[in-house]
């Protein structure tokens, strides 16, 4: 997927002005928060959960070379062919020749966000391959052409209307409010799709190291149907997605769901292993698994290696405020939120992406609730140290940072400073006592007044109250400001 | 109990009387209090912009001040979330990690250290004022200040305290965010600034300063003159004045900015 | 000459310090937590199954399961399409209770589908269905109308009691092990919740015993 991540402030600045989409953030943005405060209300201990679920996650990171092997010995003895990808793009090539080889001409697909990072969907149309999205928000998406704006619900900046518009232009039916209809209309469209298809792609969430399968989670059943309907199925996933044992997935699904969409349980979890059974009539004659790399080896054993206990619920972007007033594709790739804000330059590259990391007022809701308790204002804040120390932040940042420092290092050339600051801020200020325009620091004022400061320093009236004290030996020379408070706030509640 | 007060830079220099109100109740708690001269800052508006010197070198720096108190209290979660974070910055150096963490761990935010670590309880205040409370980041979710303010307002008299919407969400101040990122640091502010509104408060009320700076300063821009941006602490002494009779007639002092265009 | 697999697993030992070769020492653990204990299976199983949208019924014995089908059909609209069935479920006496049903899988024109299960979880009020011959995964996917016969007996606490059981029977998972926790569903479109989106609009569960 082509990245935008480069010109975010521009991206930001198209998304707070777009109208349409503010009105679908605000309305659609906090349901998912609310109900995962809900689902984890009616659990006795979810700390106790998360916590079993992000040693879990951490224990195989430590050694996955071992996990990845376990998995592809197993996979492969149950029939599964396992397949390697460094880049996206190779994955996209080995996949392209698996629908070769097998004489693919349409392909469904479930989620993937992996096949998003790789672009699989423009490739195989090039190739003359038919490929359709099936979960109902990338469904829409592919019809918008448009990526993702959310990573388990790709089309929440979207309206119903939006919606039922897309379906007209493509579906020739007549324009909807209803939201059932719509969800019907897919159903319909959707159905002949998956009987016709010969080969199912689809992410996976889970790869068990202990039985070579994988496991897929979804809720409309289009997992299901892609993984059990065509001849051919792959799964494409992320190197990091192993888990060692069948109850470590039991262990991770106690939080997923709940934190994800605060579901109790999704509704399909489906445990993939090898190909159609022995006698059975239902099932793929082949089976493929891609594991991609695509930059997650290069975070092992390193400043962000936490990250890769990811296991894409959402919730990091469910919860934050930046998120939610400027909606995903403002970040520009495939994963946006906090978590986005991390793995975007981390896969694509610091310099590609200097802003995101930049994009969080490391507020911490995102640390509260991710399952897995990834540290993720930490590892935003050493994604800014290493921008600075790469010499990625312009020179003025820099300087200005370096010359902070060092003043107040020096607490009395710091208390100069800030006593010539106050006359700045005091000078410029309107009769109202705020600053309305305070160059080089335009992006505060562009939006909001900069209050200006009372008088000067608390030190330097301290020391005078303090001598005062100490000359009348009476305590209670802080009266006065103080009391200015009380008058202001006994006067607004005049009529 | 002799404390060090950390008055933090923004009170230092923008808002003194946070620092004066916060000395009057820690000793109205009991407190003898002393601020030592050479105190800068804590470090994290360098630190969160990706330099990790300014949190050693001025973690070493508040060592030295501060290190002599029986305990330490600033009036911002900010700072002290970030004091806090300062022994695991010397992984390397575990005897310094070590005194730091002893040091840390009996520094406190105002509110906090006034509910549970004060030698004794705040006497009760009285102000007739309806307000509303943001709950900071850094405090709310770094050192666990929640019930602490809306405690220590219960017990000032007349203050009317109605919760607002979403009082945890991030105001959009974050530091150098705020700057950097100004237009959503803006519309964050503006979301904080219609939900404390549609409580009709006299005041919004907060405990740091960074974040009262940024809603005033929506607010005043948006052209609300009246409804003041305080910190929970010139709440509390305010009322403690008022309580013993000291609160000085209105319209006497003249300077309070965000009242001279009534 | 190097593959890409070679080259993936040299850089993740090159990041993690790790040697080829090397296992892991994993501790020995306590089962995790529950999210919610379980007081007593059968009942937690029928409350949290209906707080997932499945509707539940409960009889005595397997020979009544027909025609407690039958009276929750006749709730529905008339089927007029073909009710499949798994071919271990097929000696029940399904013409008696007036129901004609083929022992097969299911294709998309089937209207309703009735299964068995492998075993049902009371954690989450989740049916555990295997792959395997007779054992159409389809059956409980295509038709609109899913009905599961679920013998109390196979009621377990957890998902990890799951896993074992399967294992236990069958030595090594089948192809597919699906957990089906009510109907299908979407939330897609403005986060309103749509019941039926490609899999089965009803899952109703015919508890035995």
């Amino acid at each position: 997927m082509d990245a935008t991540s480069h010109s975010f402030k521009r991206n930001v600045h198209a998304r707070l002005g777009d109208e349409a989409l503010q009105a679908n953030l605000r309305r659609f943005g906090g349901g998912f928060a609310d109900r995962r405060r809900d689902a984890v209300g009616r659990v006795d201990d979810f700390e106790a959960l998360r916590d079993r679920a992000s040693e879990i996650r951490a224990e195989v990171l430590t050694h996955l070379d071992h996990w990845l092997l376990a998995f592809e010995a197993e996979a492969t003895r149950r029939g599964t062919a396992v397949h390697w990808a460094e880049t996206g793009a190779e994955a996209n090539q080995i996949l392209l020749g698996i629908a070769r080889a097998a004489g693919v001409q349409r392909v469904i697909k479930s989620k993937s966000m992996v096949s998003e990072e790789s672009g699989l969907n423009a490739v195989l149309g090039a190739a003359g391959i038919e490929v359709t999205e099936t979960d109902l928000g990338e469904y829409i998406l592919q019809l918008a052409d448009e990526p993702p704006s959310h990573i388990i619900a790709p089309a929440i900046h979207k309206s119903r209307d939006e919606v039922s518009a897309l379906f007209a232009e493509h579906h020739g039916t007549p324009l909807t409010r209803d939201i059932p209809a719509l969800c019907e209309e897919a159903r319909q469209h959707l159905r002949p799709r998956f009987l016709q298809a010969d080969m199912g792609v689809s992410g996976g969430n889970f790869l068990i190291a202990e039985t070579g399968s994988v496991a897929i989670v979804t809720n409309e059943g289009n997992g299901r149907m892609v993984t059990t309907l065509p001849r051919v199925h792959v799964a494409i996933t992320g190197i990091e997605k192993v888990l060692p044992t069948l109850d470590d997935l039991s262990a991770i699904l106690r939080v997923l769901p709940r934190s994800a969409t605060g579901q109790d349980i999704t509704n399909y979890v489906s445990v993939l292993t090898g190909t159609r059974d022995a006698g059975a009539d239902d099932g793929p004659e082949q089976n493929h698994v891609i594991l991609v790399d695509n930059g997650r080896s290069r975070l092992l054993g390193g400043a962000l290696h936490d990250a890769l206990r990811c296991i894409r619920c959402g919730a990091c972007m469910n919860h934050c405020p930046v998120y939610q007033n400027i909606g995903g594709h403002a970040y520009g790739w495939v994963y946006p939120g906090p978590i986005g804000a991390i793995l975007t330059p981390a896969f694509l590259g610091l310099e590609k992406a200097l802003d995101l990391p930049q994009a969080s007022t490391l507020c911490a809701a995102c640390e509260v609730v991710c399952p897995v308790r990834i540290p993720l204002p930490e590892l935003m804040r050493t994604l800014r140290e290493q921008e600075m120390e790469q010499g990625l932040r312009p020179w003025h940042e820099r300087l200005s940072i370096r010359l902070w420092r060092w003043l107040a290092l020096h607490p009395a050339l710091y208390a100069v400073a800030t006593r010539w600051g106050i006359r700045v801020l005091r000078w410029l200020a309107g009769k109202d006592g705020q600053v309305h325009r305070l160059p080089g620091l335009d992006g505060w004022t562009e939006g909001r007044d900069m209050p200006a400061p009372q008088g000067s320093t608390f030190r330097d009236q301290w020391r005078t109250q303090l001598a005062a004290r100490e000359a009348q030996g009476k305590a209670r020379a802080a009266a006065t400001p103080v009391a200015m408070a009380a008058a202001g706030a006994a006067r607004s509640k005049a009529p | 109990m002799r404390i060090g007060f950390f008055v933090t830079c923004l009170v230092d220099a923008v808002r003194p009387r946070i620092g004066f109100a916060s000395i009057q109740l820690l000793e109205a708690a009991g407190c003898t209090v002393e601020v030592p001269a050479a105190q800068t800052c804590c470090g994290q508006p360098g630190f969160n912009s990706g330099d990790r010197a300014s949190g050693t070198r001025l973690a070493q720096v508040f060592l030295e001040q501060f290190e002599s108190f029986d305990a330490v209290v600033a009036p911002s979660g900010s700072c002290v979330a970030m004091i806090r974070d300062y022994p695991g910055l010397f992984a390397d150096q575990p005897a310094l990690a070590e005194r730091l963490q002893r040091l840390v761990s009996r520094t406190h935010e105002l509110l906090d250290f006034l509910t549970h670590h004060a030698p004794q309880p705040l006497p009760a205040g009285a102000l007739p004022l309806r307000a509303t409370y943001h709950d900071s980041c850094s405090g709310l979710r770094n050192l666990g200040i929640k019930h602490q303010p809306r405690q220590l307002l219960a017990t000032c008299d007349g203050v009317d305290l109605c919760e607002m919407r979403d009082a945890e969400i991030c105001c959009g101040f974050g530091g150098s965010f705020s700057v950097k990122l100004g237009e959503i640091a803006t519309r964050m502010a503006d979301n904080k600034c219609n939900h404390a509104l549609a409580t009709q408060p006299d005041a919004i009320l907060g405990g740091d300063l960074g974040c009262l700076l940024n809603i005033e300063g929506r607010l005043r821009r948006r052209g609300d003159q009246r409804t003041q941006v305080l910190h929970v602490a010139e709440v509390l002494a305010a009322g403690q004045l008022a309580a013993s009779g000291e609160l000085p007639a209105p319209g006497q002092f003249v300077g309070m900015p965000v009242t001279t265009k009534d | 000459m190097s593959t890409a697999r070679d080259r993936i697993l040299a850089r993740v030992r090159s990041g993690l310090g790790t040697r080829a070769g090397e296992v892991p020492d994993r501790p020995v653990r306590s089962p995790a937590p529950l999210a919610r204990p379980v007081h007593d299976r059968v009942t937690d199983f029928r409350q949290r199954a209906e707080s997932l949208q499945s509707t539940v019924d409960h009889v005595d014995e397997m020979d009544a399961v027909p025609l407690a089908v039958a009276r929750y059909l006749a709730g529905l609209p008339p089927v007029t399409n073909g009710m499949v069935v798994w071919p271990e479920l097929a000696a029940l006496d399904w013409a008696g209770a007036g129901l004609a049903v083929e022992a097969r899988s299911a294709l998309s024109a089937d209207q309703v589908g009735i299964t068995g299960v492998c075993c049902a979880i009371a954690e989450t009020g989740t049916l555990l269905l295997d792959s395997g011959p007779g054992h159409s995964a389809t059956a409980s996917l295509l038709p609109e109308t899913h009905i599961a016969v679920v013998p109390v007996a196979v009621i377990l606490e957890r998902m990890e009691e799951a896993f074992a059981q399967v294992l236990a029977r069958r030595g090594e998972l089948p192809r597919a092990v699906n957990f089906i926790s009510g109907p299908s569903r979407t939330a897609d479109i403005e986060q309103t919740i749509v019941i039926g989106a490609h899999g089965p609009r009803r899952v109703h569960i015919v508890l035995v015993g």
